[in-house]
């Protein structure tokens, strides 16, 4: 038992990752009907950004307090963010709205996409490195154990991303459903013709709706790189993972979003050590088809995902 | 928030200019970051006086968007655009080709500095590695530069004079410090500066002789083409040919070498056959003329007869050749010539570039005999009417004819003259994923489904002839060759293909996507994970896959001496690959394919069974993927699960796409460019950062030509239709792309 | 005026034209082995051999072949320093992304190159597969610093040779070891890489030989989240844990193992034993034990030398198999010297050289038995342990226990 719990409380932990990033991939596609491949590289962008702040703040982490260190990471949070939003938005700047002006076909816009892709993951490489290796300063138990639930310990860091992440989850529903922007998104998402028509600047909802799911996956990227270790590399398999979630939830579709990153990182965690007791069933190295094959069979009997699609209806 | 700044355009502009030359400035250089300081790089590409060109790029650029409307006025005027080209060319040439292989990193600035340092080379050769290099650039594009913009006349040819100075000086100072350093040069950077710099003399000569306001390239080149079709490929041929009968090599055992004049001498009275020694003494001379004539009298006369009648000599005159060259090759060896290696060794380019003239004009010929000339009226008036609309339709389709088999002419021919290292990356990397993306063009381009997981079936093709071969450690019912297991891999892949297919090809788009996507990564984990110890793992097949062989009992032919034995059997390959999906495509099924692509629901209102329609293309698609998946298995006889990651996957749609969708030609020249350029790349930025140039040229491909590289016709009619050039359809409209039914 | 337009358009066709036949007629017939491309320009300059380095250095793999190439770069650059060479020396990279795919390219690409008289590499067992036959057929000597698959050295290639133990060394020394020191059961964990599950099968074998419980597990190299690895161990009840894979990985992999909590032995192999692997797991690293088929590389002074070099050129420490591609590069630099001194040394006299070669570097001696694989005499595997951030040498594995 105490087993099942540990694996779900990871899968927990990693499915919160996964949704962050794959809000990303389904606000995008909410308004756009594109497939951000870049937004991968704007989930590793955000690792290195606050890399940055967070090593200027508290260099090789010692001496830093309790109350320091939660400021630490409201900080760290923030500058990968920020980093997200800003690549997210010179992605759209130079990728995408040259393309969406000369009309071009849509799988154009995915070949942008994966060029962009590529760019910026070898072009962090070439400004930062290219290690397998880079950590964040340690400045805060990051395995303390805060309590246990049936013998199964659930440790700070775990307690930081889930909390982190629907903080941020839960923000971006008021956002969407709640404000002016929201409703320029949902309505730019339901019909841009005549959302265009009644007044929404569609450039500008476009390029904030980037801006929005830049952020996201940028602090997904800071609570990543804490949790593990960041490269330039590190999006494409998140990234993927998230699509992946974004779609199973039903893509364009915020809360379809959620609970596909959830439930992809649950499932992966917990059905290859199924049974927790046998070393006879399948193993840890076929967690991604267990993942792929989870997903062809929920697409198969769902086409649309679990939740259906429609960024425009989801609040 | 909902305050605007509003700061004048400009000023966004030439941030943005400026911020564009930082990011080229930290993508161009060898800096790199390190662990303990990661501003190193940073520094290092930023920091440094070197910025201030970066900027100054960016400055320009800025210049050129805010006053585009003065410099469209100028950049229309004919010259223009050649003069660009030189200039490009010849910075091309001078900061990313190499000029001597053995010395560094063998660029310009490296010979160069060796060259001036050396008192006893040449004076012309360290005049020119000296200052005539930059100075020549600097000056002969002023000039051109400023005879177009104030029409001088005179500046214009002169300035085209140096050029052509510039350019052979360029030519001779290579060759004369080469030869003084010594040294096996494959370099071709003088070449490179030669063309520039002719270029160059090609603007000033524009820009002398021309007396319109405006250069109309597009109308010139569509009335050359339509004037006499077939011309310009048999003035190439006339061209190429009398170049390979007179200057170039034929054969250089040892690095003699020899002209078709010293190889007749050579071979005197040797025991070479009597067609290859009339033929070194006048029968080469004699096809070549005899050819040239026929094709050139049925381009000018139009004459179809004629026309196949030069054809059929070009291909009775190629085989001649062939025959003469295999001669002299293996009568050197068995006379124990030294330096001879073997049959079809030594031979220079002469007879390989003859046979590329005797095609382009037996091609000419071919075009000759089938469409007619148009007489265009001279002025040149509106377009669309009358005469000049169909000059616009032959020329163009004459175009894209002539250049296909030119592009055929140079695949057959041109191989043999290439280095080892080309005639590799033409077989392994650019060969095999021309078959992979032609064969998705079908899927992706026609059918208008996104396949992402295409490697998949690449995989299965590979590891079926690996089982069938006996290479895998589980061993087979029987034993096949490569050859026969072609049919086998594509059955294995067509049953794959309908398996995935049947279940998820009702899924649209992007579901669709993520799925093959899906089913990518489970068969190479598969592979990875090896159940059943099927695959060998991640340390790929157990014993190298064997080489094809043809075994007719009285002819028996096996593959894997060389490279381009592989190279003509793709070519094969490629070749039956094509004429089946070009028949495909004007058939039923590929006219129902566009319906699916472009509206599913009509479609199947107008009686297309959608789901069979798009069963087959993913079928069609899988099994030319497992095809080669065999050929490249027996070609490079090992591999692993590693060749079939997901980034191949990806690769090959960008392929797709870049070449254009659902045009053929477009598929083989968007995956041949996109291959070649990692290797070509090779010599010219750090290995590591080669990623990151393809992603920006990808970037800057889709910004300005989004319909790819040659652009499928019934695409094309799309882009340009209704929302496409009409002025009077809102920007807001379009800013969402209309869905193309993938 | 039709003439000139006309002009504009023939005229890039005939250049074309030119090109070709200018270009290529330098190109045929360059199989030619031996390389001594004479003087740089003047005569008066040293001859320019060049060293070959195949290996990963863009695509997935590609710090792998960072760590090499950067390793090779040093040995060149002090060889080129010292100044008692008699000729200079030139590095070329080909980059073959770790894929036998791309191998035979990269292959070319060094083999018509005449000034190459030798190879460092390739990186990977996959790759030297696919181009073993190429070099051996020029007689192009190749010396790897990491392809550890055992079939290598028997696929009578006839100028390979590797300067690190093949997988079996390793991985069955490790089982005698595990089994004299009484474990009942072992989890053993590869990266799914070609050189992960060579040691861990091998270690596999040995184990169950011995008559050990063996729980395999496999994780993907590029995973990074090892949360429910470390947790399957932790659950497993076993004694000892061995991870076959990378130092980077294994790093993350020993962080998470900390966390849940395992209690048992920890080891891994030759590809985990680096600066990367102490930095990277800290204190989490401590008391892992390695197996490596390597000298201990802090005690020679030329270690240090060769550390301080590397540093100070890349900013970044040695890395996994820096030193070993360091020694291989070191070899072959020796060999060309003693091919030079009889003479205008070839590839053939290279080969030679290196077969004959008794030369000792910073992590092993090199010296080649017939099939390429490091001679017997210089093959001991050392079991090396992390205590507070620093590997330490134990001894002989077969002392250990």
């Amino acid at each position: 038992m105490s087993d099942f719990l540990n694996y779900l409380i990871l899968g927990i932990t990693r499915g919160s990752m996964y949704a962050l990033i794959a809000l990303g991939y389904t606000l995008v596609y909410g308004v756009l009907q594109l497939i951000n491949f870049a937004h991968s590289e704007v989930f590793m962008s955000g690792a290195f950004g606050s890399y940055l702040v967070v090593h200027a703040i508290v260099g090789n982490g010692q001496g830093v307090s309790g109350l320091g260190a939660v400021f630490v990471i409201i900080a760290g949070l923030l500058s990968g963010a920020i980093t997200g939003a800003a690549v997210a938005f010179l992605l759209e700047r130079v990728a995408y709205r040259p393309l969406r002006r000369r009309g071009a076909p849509k799988l154009a816009f995915l070949i942008s996409a994966i060029g962009a892709s590529f760019f910026l993951a070898q072009l962090f490489g070439k400004m930062f490195n290219r290690l397998g290796q880079n950590q964040f300063p340690t400045y805060f138990d990051a395995n303390k154990v805060l309590f246990t639930i049936a013998g199964a310990p659930v440790r700070l860091l775990q307690v930081i991303i889930i909390v982190a992440a629907l903080l941020l989850m839960f923000f971006l529903d008021r956002l969407v459903s709640g404000t002016k922007l929201g409703r320029s998104i949902r309505a730019t998402a339901e019909d841009a013709p005549t959302a265009a028509l009644m007044g929404v600047d569609i450039d500008r909802t476009i390029s904030r709706t980037f801006i929005i799911g830049g952020a996201l996956a940028g602090a997904a990227g800071f609570l990543f790189g804490t949790a593990f270790v960041f490269t330039n590399t590190m999006g494409f398999i998140p990234g993927i993972k998230a699509f992946a979630a974004a779609v199973l939830g039903g893509i364009g579709n915020i809360r379809g979003a959620m609970i596909g990153g959830l439930l992809l990182g649950i499932a992966e965690n917990l059905i290859p050590t199924a049974p927790w007791v046998s070393t006879a069933w399948i193993g840890i190295q076929w967690t991604d088809v267990v993942a792929f094959v989870i997903l062809i069979l929920i697409l198969v009997f769902r086409p649309t995902g679990i939740l259906g699609e429609r960024l425009g209806r989801a609040a | 928030m909902n305050r605007r700044v509003s700061l004048p355009p400009w000023v966004g502009r030439l941030l943005a200019c400026l911020g564009g030359s930082v990011v080229l400035a930290m993508m161009v250089g060898k800096q790199q970051g390190s662990k303990d300081d990661y501003g190193l790089a940073f520094r290092e590409a930023v920091l440094n006086p070197r910025i201030f060109y970066f900027l100054l790029v960016g400055v320009l650029v800025f210049l050129g968007i805010t006053y585009q409307d003065v410099v469209r006025r100028y950049a229309g005027r004919p010259g223009v655009r050649p003069l660009l080209a030189g200039v490009l060319i010849l910075l091309a040439s001078y900061f990313l080709m190499k000029w001597y292989d053995p010395l560094g990193d063998g660029k310009l600035a490296t010979f160069g500095a060796a060259v001036t340092s050396t008192p006893a080379v040449a004076p012309v050769a360290r005049i020119f590695f000296g200052w005539l290099w930059w100075v020549g650039l600097l000056v002969t594009a002023a000039a051109t530069a400023a005879a177009i913009v104030w029409r001088l006349r005179w500046l214009a040819w002169a300035s085209a004079a140096v050029s052509v100075l510039v350019g052979a000086i360029a030519v001779a100072a290579h060759s004369l410090a080469v030869s003084f350093a010594g040294g096996i040069d494959h370099s071709f950077g003088a070449q490179t500066a030669l063309i520039g710099n002719l270029v160059l003399a090609g603007a000033g000569v524009v820009a002398a002789m021309s007396r319109v306001e405006t250069a109309r390239t597009r109308e010139f080149v569509e009335r050359v083409m339509a004037f006499r079709p077939g011309l310009p490929l048999v003035a190439m041929g006339v061209v190429l040919g009398v170049l390979a009968l007179v200057a170039a090599t034929w054969f250089d055992p040892g690095g003699k070498n020899l002209t078709l004049v010293d190889t007749q001498h050579l071979f005197a009275g040797s025991a070479l056959s009597g067609v290859a020694s009339a033929y070194l003494a006048w029968l080469g001379y004699a096809v070549f003329a005899v050819v040239v004539v026929l094709a050139a009298t049925a381009v000018w006369t139009a004459q179809k007869t004629l026309g196949y009648v030069a054809a059929g000599g070009a291909v009775v005159a190629i085989l001649v050749t062939l025959a003469t060259l295999h001669d002299i090759s293996a009568t050197a060896t068995k006379a124990g010539y030294p330096g001879s290696a073997g049959e079809w060794q030594n031979l220079g380019t002469g007879g390989w570039v003859l046979c590329i003239a005797l095609f382009s004009a037996g091609a000419g010929g071919l075009i000759a005999a089938r469409r007619a000339p148009v007489i265009a009226p001279e002025p040149a008036l509106a377009r669309g009417s009358g005469a000049l609309g169909r000059l616009h339709q032959v020329g163009t389709s004459t175009t894209l004819l002539s250049l296909t088999l030119f592009g055929v002419g140079l695949a057959l021919f041109y191989p043999p003259t290439a280095t080892a290292f080309w005639q590799q990356a033409l077989v392994t990397d650019i060969g095999v994923y021309v078959l992979l993306a032609i064969g998705l063009n079908v899927v992706i381009g026609w059918a208008g489904l996104l396949d992402l997981g295409y490697i998949a079936f690449y995989a299965l093709g590979s590891y079926t002839t690996a089982y069938f071969t006996g290479s895998l450690p589980v061993q087979p019912p029987i034993h096949l060759s490569p050859l026969w297991a072609i049919p086998v891999a594509i059955a294995v892949c067509l049953i794959a293909g309908v398996v995935l297919g049947g279940p998820t090809l009702r899924l649209r788009g992007d579901y669709l996507a993520i799925v093959t996507l899906g089913f990518g990564e489970i068969i190479r984990i598969i592979a990875v994970n090896n159940p059943g110890d099927f695959t060998n793992g991640p340390r790929g097949v157990a014993r190298a896959v064997p080489h094809p062989v043809i075994d007719l009992g009285f002819i028996r032919f096996e593959w894997g001496g060389s490279q381009l034995q592989y190279w003509y059997l793709l070519l094969v390959l490629l070749a039956l690959v094509f004429l089946l999906f070009w028949r495909l495509e004007g058939s039923r099924l590929g006219r129902a394919w566009a319906a699916v692509r472009e509206d599913e629901v009509a479609a199947q209102a107008t009686g297309v069974n959608t789901t069979r329609v798009k069963l087959l293309a993913f079928a069609i698609g899988a099994s030319t993927s497992g095809l080669a998946g065999v050929f490249f298995a027996s070609q490079v006889g090992y591999f692993n699960p590693q060749n079939f990651i997901l980034n191949n996957s990806i690769l090959v749609v960008a392929f797709v796409v870049f070449g254009g969708m659902g045009s053929l030609t477009g598929a083989i020249a968007g995956a041949a460019v996109l291959t070649w350029l990692p290797d070509f790349l090779r010599d010219q930025v750090p290995s590591e950062d080669r990623i990151m140039w393809i992603g920006a040229v990808l970037i800057v491909m889709m910004i300005f030509r989004p319909a790819g590289l040659i652009p499928a016709r019934r695409r094309k009619a799309e882009l340009t239709g209704l929302a496409g050039h009409d002025p009077s359809v809102d920007q807001d409209l379009r800013a969402v792309p209309a869905g193309e039914g993938v | 005026m039709r003439s000139t337009r006309a002009g504009k358009i023939i005229l890039p066709l005939t250049l074309a034209g030119a090109l070709m036949l200018t270009a290529c007629s330098n190109s045929s017939g360059g199989t030619a082995a031996g390389g001594s491309s004479s003087s740089g320009l003047g005569g008066a300059g040293n001859a320019t051999y060049k060293i070959a380095f195949q290996g990963p250095l863009s695509g997935d793999n590609q710090q792998l072949g960072i760590n090499e190439v950067n390793g090779v770069q040093v040995a060149i650059e002090q060889a080129n320093k010292s100044g008692n060479l008699g000729f200079k020396l030139a590095l070329l990279k080909a980059d073959d992304q770790g894929s036998p795919e791309q191998a035979p390219t990269a292959a070319a690409s060094v083999l018509q190159d005449t000034a190459v008289l030798g190879v460092v590499g390739p990186s990977f067992s996959g790759a030297t597969k696919a181009v073993g036959p190429k070099y051996g057929d020029a007689g192009l000597t190749m010396i790897s610093p990491s392809a550890t698959n055992p079939t290598l050295s028997e696929q009578g290639f006839k100028t390979f040779h590797r300067i690190v133990p093949s997988d079996n060394v390793e991985g069955s020394q490790a089982a005698d070891l595990f089994a004299k020191k009484g474990y009942k059961k072992v989890v053993v964990i590869d990266d799914l890489s070609d050189y992960g599950k060579g040691v861990a099968d091998t270690l596999q074998a040995g184990l169950e030989k011995h008559g050990v419980k063996v729980q395999r597990i496999g994780v993907d190299a590029k995973t990074t989240d090892y949360g429910a690895t470390a947790t399957t161990v932790a659950a497993a009840g076993a004694q000892a844990v061995f991870y076959g894979g990378y130092d980077a990985q294994a790093a993350i992999f020993a962080k998470a193992l900390q966390t849940a909590g395992f209690k048992g032995d920890k080891y891994t192999g030759n590809g985990g034993k680096s600066s990367v692997f102490t930095d990277g797991a800290g204190a989490a690293g401590d008391g892992w034990y390695f197996t490596c088929g390597c000298s201990d590389a802090t005690v020679a002074p030329s270690a240090k030398e060769f550390n301080a070099a590397y540093t100070t050129a890349f900013n970044t420490p040695p890395s996994t198999y820096s030193p070993e591609a360091y020694d291989a590069a070191n070899a072959l630099i020796e060999a060309i010297k003693t091919a030079a001194k009889a003479g205008t040394p070839t590839r053939q006299s290279v080969n030679d050289a290196v077969n004959a070669l008794d030369y000792k570097g910073i992590t092993t001696t090199v010296k080649f038995d017939k099939t390429g694989e490091v001679d017997q005499s210089a093959q001991t595997v050392n079991l090396y342990t992390q205590k507070a951030g620093k590997i330490v040498l134990m001894g002989n594995i077969k002392d250990q226990g």
